[in-house]
């Protein structure tokens, strides 16, 4: 296990490199030069500003210079300030983070809630209207657009109904009650998406583990179904299941850009998305990078967790 | 010798002739009845069918089932209810919701369909090759492979997109950065996918005779093992359109694909956002459609799963 985990460690970093030369090579491919940016913020274009800047931002040296030194900087979290707040970035984003950890883990924990029952009754009474009902559930969630299923959500809830707020956030360790409040819609959005897949997957490897050997057995001794399902197959039939949402939780901690901004909610996600629409490309950068390396690293935890739990897996 | 026949004599000699080959016509019906036969061992496959011969169908005759020019403001009708002249309502500039879904739908689906199809072309052959000739080839494709794996959600697409808005591009042009994206972000799966795939094709008799008779190694990955790996690659592709299109939407939903006044179900939605309490029906329709065309690729992909793997249909 520990030398699997060094390997997997070690194969972290060309990785990691790819997404620093991606993600360098983006602002290098943004037209004209970081000068005009820097020039259109600190004023004054004319050749001796522009020579004085480039020598102190090192944008007269090669670009591999560039990167490493850039590189170099990333690494100790050093991601300059943001073109429109003027803030260091570091601290602009992780002021963020809070927030999107909070949601992404409540709407993964709804989808989990959703998903483990309703996939393990769907196997169990197989063909039964619940287990139609299971399936055809699951796969309008997959096809149902997150951000319309999230508007229709907002008008039939707070518009009609009035019940829940349309948009905003408040932090849980202020009030956690209202937090609350804002948060159902959102998560709410985000746990019926990912239940649609984990369902899915949850139904088929119960499936799968109703049909081996060891349940007939099980059966054969005079165990009571309950307690053939209870605690043995729901066992292992929930390992995938639980790999499958930690990777659904790491790729939100990435992603919900959009439910974010349709709901007010001041996560990462939306920073970039703000960030994109005041073209403060810096942060953009800086971002992107942060929310990369959070996916790269949760998958390899997700990866690590599955093998302990699954010890038949080889460390291949 | 039953499928020749006696003709004619000529000059005393009997002349054999091969049976005229069906014409085209016929032939192109039988590989669809053929299809057909194929698809009705799956229920959601033959929907799924149905329903992309449809949405086809819609895109292709776009121009003759349109009713309106899509983008004709109209400020007499604006935010009228469906009726006779504009079947789906008119929206907030009083443009024809019908119209507007329907060349909508056709942009989107062609994108999408260019997408996934640029995505195979790189990434198959790229999978294939690496996956064929191991060592360090391998080693470095797949942690090129891995690297792009590594961007979450849209953030790949966020970047591109930022990039077309920093250069001003307009109109085909964002299409084609998007196109490229996606592209991009589609091809790590079908590399993978080529490269498993070759990885136990590889082991297989076939390839061994192959390269006995003296292939090269090219010709035998490419010609000899791709064509047992379709597939897979098919599903995937066909799950995958559902999904790209979904990505597409939400990227123009956000403001950051084509700008208005172009067609498109996702920025159509996004404004009918704010006529949502007064006109709901507005922002139904483009909705519907996205729901729609994405569950016509995942009913047909899940479909065709189950009748090419015929292990898993059991589940």
């Amino acid at each position: 296990m520990l030398a699997y985990t060094l390997r997997r460690i070690a194969q972290l970093v060309p990785v990691l490199l790819v997404l620093t030369v991606a993600v360098f090579g983006f602002v290098e491919a943004l037209p004209g030069s970081v000068l005009d940016t820097l020039i259109g913020t600190e004023g004054g274009d004319d050749a001796e500003t522009r020579e004085i800047l480039a020598k102190e931002y090192g944008l007269d040296r090669p670009v591999h210079e560039r990167y490493a030194k850039w590189l170099v900087r990333t690494v100790q979290f050093d991601f300059g300030n943001s073109l429109v707040t003027r803030r260091p970035i570091s601290l602009e984003l992780m002021s963020r983070i809070p927030a999107t950890v909070y949601l992404a883990t409540v709407g993964i924990m709804l989808s989990m809630m959703i998903a483990i029952p309703l996939g393990t009754l769907a196997a169990v009474r197989r063909n039964s209207a619940v287990d139609y009902t299971a399936q055809v559930t699951s796969l309008a969630g997959i096809s149902i657009p997150e951000f319309w299923f999230a508007i229709l959500c907002v008008l039939l809830f707070s518009l009609y109904l009035g019940w829940l707020p349309s948009s905003g956030y408040v932090s849980p360790f202020e009030d956690f009650w209202g937090s609350l409040q804002f948060l159902i819609l959102p998560a709410a959005a985000i746990g019926f998406r990912q239940a649609a897949f984990t369902t899915r997957l949850t139904r088929s490897s119960m499936l799968d583990e109703l049909s081996k050997e060891y349940v007939d057995t099980a059966r054969a001794l005079g165990h009571s179904e309950r307690k053939v399902i209870f605690k043995y197959t729901l066992r292992n039939a929930m390992i995938p299941t639980i790999t499958i949402s930690g990777l659904q939780l790491a790729n939100l901690l990435g992603g919900t850009v959009v439910l974010e901004s349709i709901f007010a909610w001041p996560g990462i996600g939306r920073a970039i998305f703000e960030a994109i629409l005041q073209r403060d490309y810096p942060l953009i950068q800086a971002g992107v990078l942060v929310l990369g390396c959070i996916v790269v690293v949760m998958n390899l935890l997700v990866d690590l967790t599955y093998r302990l739990l699954n010890p038949r897996v080889k460390f291949a | 010798m039953s499928e020749l026949e006696a003709d004619k004599l000529v000059d005393g000699a009997i002349v054999w002739r091969a049976p005229p080959a069906p014409p085209r016509s016929r032939r192109l019906a039988t590989a669809l009845s053929n299809a057909w036969h194929e698809l009705r061992k799956s229920r959601t496959a033959s929907i799924g069918a149905v329903m992309l011969v449809l949405l086809f169908g819609a895109c292709i005759g776009t121009p003759w089932l349109a009713t309106h020019d899509p983008i004709k403001q109209n400020y007499r009708e604006r935010l009228q209810s469906p009726s006779e002249k504009h079947l789906l309502g008119t929206d907030r500039l009083g443009r024809d919701i019908y119209s507007r879904l329907l060349y909508g739908g056709r942009r989107l689906v062609t994108i999408a369909v260019v997408a996934v199809a640029l995505s195979l072309v790189v990434g198959v052959p790229f999978g294939v090759l690496t996956g064929y000739y191991g060592g360090l080839a391998d080693t470095i494709g797949m942690r090129i492979v891995d690297g792009l794996l590594a961007f979450p959600g849209l953030l790949l697409y966020l970047l591109f997109v930022t990039i077309a808005q920093a250069w001003k591009l307009e109109g085909v042009m964002i299409d084609l950065v998007l196109v490229s994206a996606l592209a991009l972000a589609g091809m790590p799966e079908k590399a993978r996918l080529a490269r498993g795939s070759v990885l136990a094709e590889k082991q297989k008799e076939y390839v061994e005779a192959s390269r006995a008779v003296g292939d090269s190694s090219v010709s035998i990955a490419l010609s000899q093992i791709l064509p047992n790996i379709i597939s897979p690659l098919i599903v995937t592709s066909t799950v995958r359109l559902g999904f790209v299109i979904l990505i597409v939407a939400a990227l123009s939903f956000l403001g950051l694909g084509t700008p208005p006044p172009t067609p498109d179900w996702g920025s159509d939605l996004s404004a009918a956002r704010d006529y949502m309490e007064t006109h709901p029906l507005i922002a139904a329709f483009p909705g519907l459609a996205i729901c729609y065309t994405v569950l016509a690729f995942n009913l047909f992909g899940d479909g065709l799963r189950d009748i090419l793997d015929p292990r898993l249909a059991e589940r």
